[in-house]
Formats: structure tokens, sequence, C-alpha cells
């Protein structure tokens, strides 16, 4: 790596502000929020319910935009992007697993992973290809043809895993990814997670409320009442 | 899997609901397709020509011409050819089975209207062998169950023999079938000089002039001219082209276009409102899903498309079957009924498919384009 400064900030949050009006009174969650983070970095974000963490995340993701301040993602300022441009941003650059997975039923399991495949310029031989590859990659291969009602907590989230890398983006944003499994479930979710951020060096950020998940992490940041209050680093 | 298979995929979600909806459109444009081939039948005008003149007095149409008038026609600069008729409407066994009669000169006709009704010199050529012999439209014939060689008699409402008896008695040489399928063919074609010297009153007279124009001759200039010729003579004429002259004729009775119209509106407007709502409550169902979707980095444009594609989806498939019935209905109606599918009227019934299908795609669309993905995200 050679320009290191510029690494350093794959992620730069500055004095982010953010509110939410409840009634008349806005109810500030974030005011003068800073954050850097460099590329193939895996952070945890720690914090109690309703310490912003999903606010957090959902603007790291493009899907919510902070009141002030500045929020750049590798070069782009997506606080001054259109919504068009964010959802274009989106399906380039990151992948999103949800708590719930957040599958959509109708839909197997091949075609939930193939969907962000369909917003780029690809023949359906090679989506077919990049789909088998990440079902493969997540242990799921086989099961191209089973819909997401037929399968368990754990193999929706690999599902969810896969259709969040399948376009292959720099960055992985996860919302408590293994909030509703059990341990060992979890536990393959996170392997997943870290193989995914040592060998092929996405960016992750992780919210988590499990303290053995943030330990897969590079570092934790805890959250609460708008600020980070403490870092751990990994040994 | 497509952003077309993904649209469809949607589709099928509720089965029942988009059957319904198909259903729906499916007899919306089946009544647009019935309607549209009747009045693009023998019933409307749009099979007349708009070249042929006829020139018929301008007291009214019941009131014959003298026969004189055809020299004069005639002589007429921009005229091609020129036919007299007369016609006798009566019925066949009962009062409700009427049938017109076109009294001619078979030969004089065939100058001027033979290829748009189909004659040929050896259809009319046994005409000659007796006075009393007819041609028989098929429409006509077919309605009736005739066939050459049959003898028929005609009950005439007004036309009376010299005897006082209202009965004509005619023989079938032959079946005429029009240039296409939409040329009126329920009359039948009779010889002029049998009634004419059999009838009681108003011999010598005829009760339209038809008139070919010569090919440069615009019709409606030669209209006028024709016209002001009789202007000032015992019998002033009105001249029309036989297009105007149905459309008229059609118009006396009801605007029957507008009734139509009026009729396929409804429906349409009707079908508009059940699919709207429908769309609407099925885009609100699935509004996590369009967040989820808009997450993954969907445009607000592939959102839009997503359901207009939706909604189009169950125009053209519901379309499709009720015109198809329609198409099938004309194959099997009785011919009396004149109803014809025309290209253009699947032509139409396309285009309306498609506006429809993005209008009422349009609102429930803007819902889920508008769809904010935080807010949708927490509906789960
Ligand atoms: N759309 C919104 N409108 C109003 N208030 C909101 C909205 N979204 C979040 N909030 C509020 O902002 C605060 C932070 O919410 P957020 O979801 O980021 O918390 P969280 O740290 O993820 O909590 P949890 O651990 O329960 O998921 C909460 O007080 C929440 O009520
Ligand atoms: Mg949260």
């Amino acid at each position: 790596m050679t320009d290191s400064t510029k690494d350093e900030a794959y992620i730069a949050l500055k004095n982010v502000r953010k509110s939410y009006k409840i009634g008349i009174e806005p109810i500030p969650i974030f005011s003068g929020l800073d954050l850097t983070i460099p590329r193939s970095d895996f952070v945890a974000v720690m914090g109690p319910s309703g310490s912003g963490k999903s606010t957090l995340l959902n603007m790291l993701a493009g899907i919510d935009l902070p009141d002030a301040g500045e929020l750049r993602i590798g070069g782009n300022r997506l606080d001054r992007m259109g919504e068009t441009a964010r959802s274009a941003w989106r399906a380039h650059n990151m992948g999103i697993v949800f708590q719930f997975y957040n599958l959509l039923p109708m839909l197997n399991a091949a075609e939930n992973v193939e969907l962000p495949l369909l917003l780029k310029p690809l023949s359906a031989r090679e989506r077919r290809v990049r789909v088998g590859k990440v079902l493969d990659l997540v242990g799921l291969s086989g099961r191209e043809k089973q819909y997401p009602a037929m399968m368990s907590g754990g193999q929706q989230q690999r599902i969810g895993i896969a259709r969040a890398i399948v376009a292959d983006p720099e960055l992985l944003l996860c919302d408590e990814p293994t909030g509703d499994l059990d341990r060992k479930s979890a536990d393959e979710i996170l392997d997943m997670l870290r193989f995914l951020n040592r060998e092929l060096g996405k960016t992750v950020v992780m919210v988590t409320h499990d303290p053995q998940a943030a330990l897969y992490a590079r570092r934790t940041l805890h959250l609460d009442k708008g600020s980070f209050v403490e870092e751990n680093r990994a040994a | 899997m497509t952003f077309l298979q993904l649209a469809r995929r949607n589709t099928w979600r509720k089965p029942i609901r988009s059957l319904l909806l198909m259903v729906c459109v499916a007899v919306a444009f089946l009544i647009y397709g019935l309607t549209a081939s009747f009045t693009s039948g023998t019933q409307s005008a749009v099979g007349a020509s708009d070249d042929i003149l006829g020139v018929m007095n301008a007291a009214g149409r019941a009131q014959p011409l003298p026969m004189a008038h055809m020299a004069r026609i005639a002589s007429a600069p921009g005229i091609a050819s020129v036919a007299y008729m007369s016609r006798l409407r009566g019925f066949v066994d009962n009062e409700r089975n009427v049938v017109a009669v076109s009294a001619v000169d078979p030969g004089l006709l065939i100058a001027v209207n033979g290829s748009e009704l189909g004659l040929t010199p050896e259809l009319i050529a046994p005409l000659g062998k007796a006075r009393d012999r007819v041609l028989v439209g098929r429409a006509l014939a077919e309605a009736q169950g005739w066939s050459v060689g049959d003898h028929i008699n005609v009950t005439a409402f007004q036309v009376a023999r010299e005897d006082g008896s209202r009965d004509w008695r005619f023989e079938i040489a032959g079946i005429f079938a029009g240039e296409s399928p939409s040329s009126d063919t329920y009359f039948m074609i009779a010889r002029y000089d049998y009634i004419n010297a059999a009838r009681a009153r108003d011999r010598d007279t005829a009760d339209a002039f038809i008139v070919r124009p010569r090919r440069s001759v615009p019709s409606s200039e030669l209209a006028a001219r024709i016209d002001a010729l009789f202007a000032n003579s015992v019998a002033p004429t009105r001249t029309q082209s036989e297009k105007q002259f149905l459309e008229a004729f059609l118009r006396q009775y009801a605007d029957v276009g507008l009734i139509v119209d009026l009729v396929v509106g409804a429906a349409f407007v009707t079908l508009l409102m059940i699919v709207i709502n429908t769309m609407v409550f099925a885009v609100r169902e699935r509004t996590f899903e369009f967040g989820v979707l808009k997450s993954l980095g969907f445009s607000r444009t592939s959102i839009l498309s997503l359901v207009l594609t939706e909604t189009l989806f169950i125009f053209v498939i519901g379309g499709g079957i009720g015109l198809a019935l329609a198409k099938l209905a004309t194959l099997f109606a009785p011919p009396t009924l004149g109803l014809v599918f025309s290209l253009s009227i699947l032509v139409k019934a396309a285009a309306i498919m498609l506006a429809l299908g993005l209008a009422t795609g349009a609102l429930p669309a803007v819902n889920a384009m508008r769809i904010s993905i935080t807010a949708a995200l927490k509906t789960r």
C-alpha cells in the first residue's frame, strides 16, 4: 500500500449530525460524530439499544443521510449524492447483511443471490457462474432451488451473505448478522465474515450486541449517547 | 432470472388475485373487440367507399328522381360511369325478416360498382336469361339458407304491382360475395326493367343514381357539380359519397359509434379503478420487499419499471385472452351481425392495452418508487 493516508480513511465521517423528529422536537442521535475506518478493516460496533448503531450503518450504506457533516467512502461524498447516484453506488460498492436476512420469499436461494447482479451488465451465463461461486463459498451449493421458508436461520443468513458479496463489493455492512442465530450457526457466520475480511480483503463493519461476535473483529467501537466512548483493538 | 422474470414472479405471488384481474381485463377487451368488430363490420360505414357517389332527391330518400336526370349526369365532365337504381324493401315469410332489393341495370352497375360488390361478367350473365332472376349477397344468402336455383317471394312494404299485389317472385341466379368481408352483402340485385314494368307507381324513376368519378377527379367536387346541375330543376338532388350517406343513415337512428364508445369507455374506466386499487394494495403489502430491493441498489427507476411491468403483464395476458375470444366470436357469429375483427382493431386494442397498463400502473409504481428504505425496512 503506497498511499497509506488515503487508505487510512477509506471510510471517513467528520462532524456528522443526525437527529430524528418525533413530534416537533428533534431528538439528536449524533451531534458531531467522527469516524475513520481504513480499507480492509473489520470493525465491530457495539452499544446499547437506541444508541444509533443501525442509523450509523444505514448512513454507511447510503440509505440514510446525515443532517450535516461529511460522509466519505472510497473518495465518494455520499452526503452530496442524490438518491439515484447513491443507489448506483450501493449496487457497485457495498453489500449489506441484515439481522432477519431479508430474503425475498418468492425467490429461491439462487435467485435471491442473483438479485444484485440484475443491476450489472452481465450475461445470464456469467450471472449463473457467479451465483454458483458464492453459494459454494458459503457452503450451500446444491441448494440453489430451495426457498427461504424451507431453510434454517443459519442457512438463510448464509444466503444473505452470498447475496451481499455476489457483486464483489469492497464494503460489507452487517446489522446484527448473528442476532437471530444459535451459537453454532453464529460462529459459522462469523468465521465466514472473518474469511471475507482476511482472505478477500473486504472492509467489514458489523453491528452486534454479542461480545463474542465482536471478538472476530479487528477492533470494536462502543457507541453511547451519540459518540464512540472506547475502542478495543484485538490482539 | 431476468428483470422481466422478477416482475412476472411478483405477478404470480397471489395467483387468484392476478387471475381475477386478468379476467376483468379480458372481459373489458372482449367487450371492446366485439363492439369494435360490430361497428367496423357491415353495420358501419367503414367498409363503404369514399369514391363512389350516390345522387338522391334533395327532398328526401323516399322521393324518386326522374330517369331523365340520368343523361344529364352522364354528360357532366369528370364522370367515369353512371348507373341507376330503384330500391324495393320488403320481407320474406314473416314481416320481421326484412330484405332489400336493388333494382338495377346489371351492365351499368358492374361498370360503376362491380369490384366493390364482387360482380363479374360471368356472374351477371345468367340475369339476362329471365327478367325475374336475381343475384343474392352472400351474407343474405347464408342468413336465409338460400342457394342458386331457389325461388323466393318478397312481399314489398311499398312497391305494389299493377294488379295490386305486393308479392314479387324471384329466382336466384347467383351469389355475390363483395370485395372484402366488410362489404355490405345483405341485399339482392334484381333487374330494373322487370320491376319498372310491373310496378303500379313511380314508373321510369330511380331512387338513386350511382356515379363513379374519373380517377383524378375529387369526389366532393364532382358531387357539388352534379347538385348544381339540378339546382333549379323540378327535382333538385343531393349527392353524397357512399360513406357519407351510410354515416348519415346510421346517425338517423342513433349515433351507434357514440353509444359504443360510451359503453366501452365505461368498461375501461371501471377496469382502471379496479386494477389501480388492487395494485396500490399489492404494492403496500410489499413495501418491505421494495425496501430490500432498494437497499441492494435497485434505483427508483428500476422499482418504477418493475411495478409497471407487472401491470402491463396483467393487461397483455388478460387483454390478449379477451381479444382472442372476440376474434373467435366473430368467426362463429351469424353473418347478419356483420362482425369484422380487422387488423386496425387489433392495433388499436394493443395501443389501449399499453396505455391502460401504464395508466393503472402509474400510481402504484410511483408509490413503490417513493418508499423510503429505512421506513420500509422497519415494516418487517
Ligand atoms: N425513522 C426514524 N424516525 C424516528 N426516530 C428514529 C428513526 N430511526 C431511528 N430512530 C431513533 O433513533 C435512535 C437510534 O436508532 P437505531 O435504530 O439506530 O438504534 P440501534 O442502536 O440500532 O438500536 P438497536 O440496538 O435496538 O437496534 C432510536 O432512539 C430510534 O428510536
Ligand atoms: Mg439496530
